[in-house]
């Protein structure tokens, strides 16, 4: 070779490593170049909503999660991606490692042995079991208990709501939870369950200290009494108002970048706006029906962050009210849908249409599933004619709704959907949000507008609570024998492939005898400004985006 | 003067009763209840959290056991919040809303008196154009979008002030503003027509032409007699402030009663909302009387009866 | 010697009643005959709606919208492409509708109450005064949603009469207030004390002599209590009170520009000066009423 080629083969090479170098450090998600953090390293969001409580055993709302999850490490969590990953477990119980016994009945924990309380003292298995037990306990009318009835004695236990003291301790006693030794937690369950594990990721079994339960009772959620094992400690909470975490400086784990999280109650969502753009907040949501036109401003528009939620919202029908007791009049209703405009033009293309129930990103999800359903105004018309409405003028139909958020935007537009591509006059009935849930819980309604949210990716959590004859939260009254009988088999099937088969059949009975019409899924949209780096975002992130982890958050100077 | 005081005490309480007893029926009337929402909790749940907090007794059990305890000064616990009690949660919220109003009533009545007679002792020159002008703009706002505006502008715009929020002096001055705006605009208006009614009274007159000097005519005369009406819409005015304006302190993210109370109906938090009722009553009742002791400090032909 | 011819020339005061008078007092005041002519034009632009605009207050085009005002969308488009005049106009005949029907089921219950309890005082005033009391210390929110709520199933539904009822129900109280602390200082100036010495009983004073001169701030009160009936209409929407879908009312249309004021601020911008203005006509035909009803002005 002459010099000139070695030459340029030299610099090709350092072209190409330097790109390489460049490419590999510059990532957002990555981590913090040295030198690069900003001291100090404070975040200020907004949770928008008092929380009822932050007790673990006790939440349900998502904005409690955002609290709790921050404090406190469970058994196992959930990855990005939502697979499960070992937290304060070991590794995950398998049936391979003899943590699941093979009839699929036991699972048998392991437990990292160098966990530890914000305040030193040792993590271990009793921890959990008091938790657990704490939990399905009568007196605390924990609000996820019902979840948990899998295992052995616990719905007996809760429902001794009437027994006395000593009945109460012997059914405690007989809950299939146990502590095999500091670092060992055996928990039994009546049958076969494979998405039980899901549960043990879940905030309810969370572990929390007995010692600070018994001496404070209820008000030991307040701080400094507060104590987890999580990342972050609790430090201030004025009620309405504030919420300041301090970084566990004893944190067992990773700790976090992060040494202050402050979450603050504005509830109004202009005012949201208004203090991100005053500096005051780090990250916002925005009004609906602005995304258009944050999107267009040259300021705003590079600071957004939008990923797509693990929920559904659905035109659901009383099928035990007439019309809605025919099946060619839902079809007809959900062929009538221009779902793709109300996407696109509406909501300025956040959000997805979508013909099913289960999400994408979701195992089960079927994006061919209800393609039949696709807008097509002939075909509802002729649907409509078949189900002996040749003039839609003698339809009457109605909807009910909880007046809050965009629910009337997309009550005013099915309403105008109806009219112009079908004919048919629909009566819109706007209500107060509790008198909605109580009008919906009775199944007194006629049709309304109701979405579901992950509470854990598996579709045992989205299909037989809503389509099982006579399930806790089927409120249309669907009732199909073929999809219970493939449904009870579902969820005992061990079989990975087979079980998801399974789903997949059920899921398509659902979509041929449309309880609901499904119309979209939910997009998260907000603003986050330049400087926060590391963010990760999930489909089932609590109320603020990303607060899932929390911890991988890392502030750029 | 002190029996007047006492019977009138007396008359409260059994109107604070008659005013519990009343919210008890319509909370219990309206549809659903403190356990609803849309992903529906588990019937077995629902039954244990209506035994936790006695929502599972008879009715007029209910009511007992709550007026029982609240001679006993325990207003109960919140379902809403941390089963914290009722009584330290409204202490918490009180001095916020009461701050807020108080201010906001003082600067109502100082910008809104003096305006008005002066609009209406110099009637139709320019301070009676001005004043009406503005009492009538800040009439025909709502609150909200003057607290919006303002925060577009001083916050947003010329990051002069925070937007939300309680604890500092700024954060204060939005507040305020918003919540004076409409009480200020009314208690100009009616100070500006009950001055100008007294004006024309005989006595103004006879007073007058006794010789008395114009500045001696209005203090002891006109601004006593004209201070009627506007003692009568201040006194509620007040009350209205101190119990606290719901939209102002949602907006600027105040923790205050006002706030606690709405989202309480919203949530179906019983004891919290009648806890609310009871200190609301106490306070309009309260101011009552004092408005009408006013009365009679006033307009000396007032006879308390 | 008296002169005869003199006699026929001289001006004889011609009688008007106090309301008579009234008028022409009213007519004379130009500001308040501006807001008049303003409230007629709004309501006749209310009632000729479908012959102002090609629009229904409830199409929509999905291809426009949140558009700004143009020549095809005279105050532009609103989130679901419906066109922000048709909906303003539309939206006039409920926004009036509330203010001033509210008003007379305020005034039905408020005058006679104050008025009885001013006049009549001791026991009765005593009473009417607690019942007010209690009736004051009331969240208005929540008898408002449970009359909803309770007239659901009836014939009401979600129907404009069932807003009336609820938000009158709710604002009489300052009205008797302050009719019975005007009727308190009144009751003892000398006319009516020189009407009862002509022998004039309880009623007829009330209602001849008390409550005209009364009238003066309650007047001005019912003034503010208008456009306050269609704010109050506008919150109730809020929590989902309010008219039933698509019919438009400013106070809807403020809360929805309300949540856009980022994105399109016409959209606040234009309902919220379209009720300041009604706030002004009702303001200065308020006071030109005040002015007019004063007796000391009677010439």
């Amino acid at each position: 070779m002459n010099k000139r080629t070695i030459v340029f083969s030299l610099m090709a090479t350092l072209i190409t490593l330097s790109l390489v170098f460049t490419g590999a450090c510059s990532s957002e998600e990555g981590k913090p170049k040295p030198g690069s953090l900003k001291d100090p390293q404070e975040i200020t969001l907004n949770l928008g909503g008092e929380v009822v409580t932050i007790d673990p055993n006790r939440a349900s709302w998502s904005n409690e999660r955002s609290v709790i999850m921050q404090c406190f490490d469970g058994l196992l969590a959930f990855n990005a991606d939502l697979s499960l990953k070992a937290m304060v477990a070991k590794e995950i119980p398998t049936v391979a490692n003899k943590g699941i016994s093979s009839d699929g009945k036991t699972y048998t924990f392991k437990l990292k042995t160098n966990v530890t309380w914000s305040d030193g003292k040792k993590v271990t298995a009793k921890d959990f079991e008091y938790s657990i037990k704490r939990m399905l306990s009568p007196d605390l009318a924990a609000e996820y208990a019902s979840f948990y009835f899998a295992i052995v004695g616990a719905e007996n236990y809760f429902s001794a709501t009437e027994k006395t003291a000593a009945e109460k301790t012997a059914l405690r006693n007989a809950v299939g939870v146990t502590a095999k030794d500091d670092y060992t937690l055996e928990i039994k369950l009546n049958d076969a369950l494979p998405t039980f594990i899901n549960l043990m990721a879940l905030w309810p079994s969370y572990p929390v200290r007995q010692d600070i339960i018994e001496q404070y009772g209820e008000t030991w959620t307040a701080p400094p009494h507060y104590i987890g094992n999580g990342p972050f400690v609790l430090q201030e909470w004025v009620q309405q108002d504030h919420y300041t975490f301090v970084r566990n400086e004893n944190y067992w784990g990773t700790k976090p970048y992060l040494t202050k999280v402050t979450y603050e109650e504005i509830t109004d969502i202009n005012v949201c706006l208004a203090a991100y753009r005053n500096n005051e907040h780090d990250q916002a949501g925005v009004p609906a029906g602005t995304e258009k036109a944050i999107m267009a401003d040259a300021t705003l528009s590079p600071e957004i962050v939008r990923y797509a939620q693990l929920t559904t919202y659905a035109w659901q029908f009383n099928v035990t009210k007439a019309p809605y007791n025919n099946k060619l009049v839902r079809q007809a209703i959900a062929t009538a849908i221009d779902r793709v405009a109300y996407i696109d033009k509406v909501r300025g293309g956040v959000g997805k249409p979508t013909t099913s129930w289960i999400p994408p990103g979701m195992p089960g999800y079927d994006a061919n599933l209800g393609s039949q359903y696709a807008f097509n105004p002939t075909k509802a018309r002729e649907l409509l004619a078949q189900a002996g409405y040749s003039d839609p003028k003698t339809l009457k139909i109605k909807f009910q709704y909880a007046n809050t958020g965009t629910n009337p935007t997309i009550a005013a537009f099915l309403q105008a959907q109806m009219k112009d591509n079908l004919g048919v006059d629909l009566t819109l009935e706007p209500m107060d949000p509790k008198a909605y849930s109580a009008l919906y819980n009775s199944k007194q309604f006629d049709s309304c507008f109701t979405g579901w949210g992950a509470d854990y990716p598996d579709p045992d959590n989205w299909l037989p609570q809503l389509y099982g004859t006579n399930a806790g939260n089927n409120k249309t009254q669907y009732s199909s024998a073929q999809f219970d009988a493939i449904a009870a088999q579902a969820l005992k099937e061990l079989n990975e492939t087979k079980r998801l088969q399974l789903w997949a059949d059920a899921a398509k009975i659902v979509s041929d005898d449309l309880p609901m019409a499904y119309i979209f899924n939910r997009e998260t949209f907000v603003l986050k400004k330049p400087w926060v780096k590391g963010q990760v975002t999930t489909g089932m992130d609590g109320q603020i985006a990303g607060d899932m982890f929390l911890r991988e958050i890392y502030i750029q100077k | 003067m002190l029996r007047f005081v006492i019977r009138r005490i007396l008359w409260l309480v059994l109107v604070l009763f008659i005013v519990l007893a009343i919210t008890f029926i319509l909370m219990h009337l309206v549809p659903g209840g403190p356990w609803d929402r849309e992903k529906a909790l588990a019937p077995k749940v629902v039954e244990a959290l209506n035994k936790r907090y006695g929502l599972d007794k008879p009715l007029w059990e209910q009511f007992f056991n709550y007026i029982g305890g609240v001679l006993h000064g325990d207003l109960g616990i919140s379902y809403s919040r941390s089963d914290r009690t009722v009584t330290s949660i409204l202490m918490e919220g009180l001095p916020k809303t009461a701050t807020l109003g108080v201010l906001a009533f003082i600067l109502a009545q100082a910008l809104g008196i003096p305006f008005g007679m002066a609009a209406a002792l110099k009637q139709n020159s320019l301070i009676d154009y001005i004043s009406v002008l503005f009492a009538t703009i800040f009439a025909s706002i709502p609150g909200f979008v003057l607290g919006i505006l303002l925060m577009i502008i001083f916050s947003v715009t010329l990051h002069w002030l925070p937007t939300s929020g309680w604890g500092s002096v700024q954060q204060l001055i939005m507040p305020v503003l918003c919540l004076a705006a409409l009480p200020a605009a009314q208690s100009a208006r009616i100070t500006r027509a009950s001055t100008l009614d007294v004006m024309r009274q005989d006595y103004v007159r006879t007073a007058r032409s006794k010789g008395l000097m114009e500045n001696v005519v209005r203090v002891r005369h006109i601004f006593r007699n004209s201070l009627i009406p506007v003692v009568t819409v201040a006194g509620p005015e007040l009350a209205n402030l101190v119990t606290g304006s719901f939209i102002i302190e949602n907006l600027f993210a105040i923790p205050g009663i006002g706030r606690m109370f709405v989202q309480g109906i919203g949530a179906r938090d019983y004891s919290l909302i009648m806890g609310s009722i009871l200190f609301y009553a106490i306070t309009i009742a309260l101011l009552n009387l004092v408005v009408d002791i006013l009365y009679a400090a006033i307009d000396p032909r007032i006879r308390l009866e | 010697m008296a002169d005869t011819a003199r006699i026929d020339v001289v001006a004889v005061r011609p009688h008007h009643t106090i309301w008579g008078d009234a008028l022409i007092r009213l007519r004379r005041n130009k500001l308040a005959m501006a807001g008049l002519a303003f409230i007629i034009f709004i309501s006749l632009a209310a009632i000729l709606a479908p012959l102002l605009t090609p629009y229904g207050f409830a199409d929509q085009n999905y291809d426009a919208i949140l558009e700004d005002p143009s020549s095809k969308h005279w105050l532009g488009t609103d989130q679901l492409g419906r066109d922000t005049f048709a909906r303003l106009i539309y939206g006039a005949r409920t926004s009036l509708s509330v203010g001033i029907f509210t008003q007379f089921i305020v005034l039905c219950i408020g005058l006679p109450i104050g008025a009885i309890a001013g006049y009549a005082g001791g026991k009765v005033d005593n009473v009417l005064m607690r019942f007010v009391d209690v009736m004051y210390a009331f969240p208005d929110l929540l008898l408002v949603i449970l009359l909803s709520s309770v007239f659901r199933g009836t014939f009401f539904g979600g129907s404009i009469y069932m807003l009336f009822l609820a938000i009158g129900l709710v604002a009489w109280v300052n009205i008797s207030r302050l009719v019975r602390g005007q009727i308190l200082s009144l009751k003892t100036r000398d006319f009516v004390n020189a009407a009862r010495a002509m022998g004039g009983m309880g009623n007829y004073i009330t209602w001849r002599h008390l409550l005209p001169n009364a009238l003066g701030p309650v007047i001005v009160s019912i003034t503010f209590n208008i456009p306050r009936a269609i704010f109050t209409e506008a919150a109730l929407s809020y929590i989902g009170i309010g008219v039933k879908p698509p019919n438009p009312s400013w106070g809807a249309m403020i809360q929805d520009g309300f949540s856009l004021i980022f994105a399109k601020p016409y959209m606040l911008v234009f309902p919220a000066i379209a009720l300041a203005l009604l706030m002004l006509s009702f303001t200065f035909l308020g006071d030109g009423l005040r002015d007019a009803l004063d007796p000391k002005l009677r010439r």
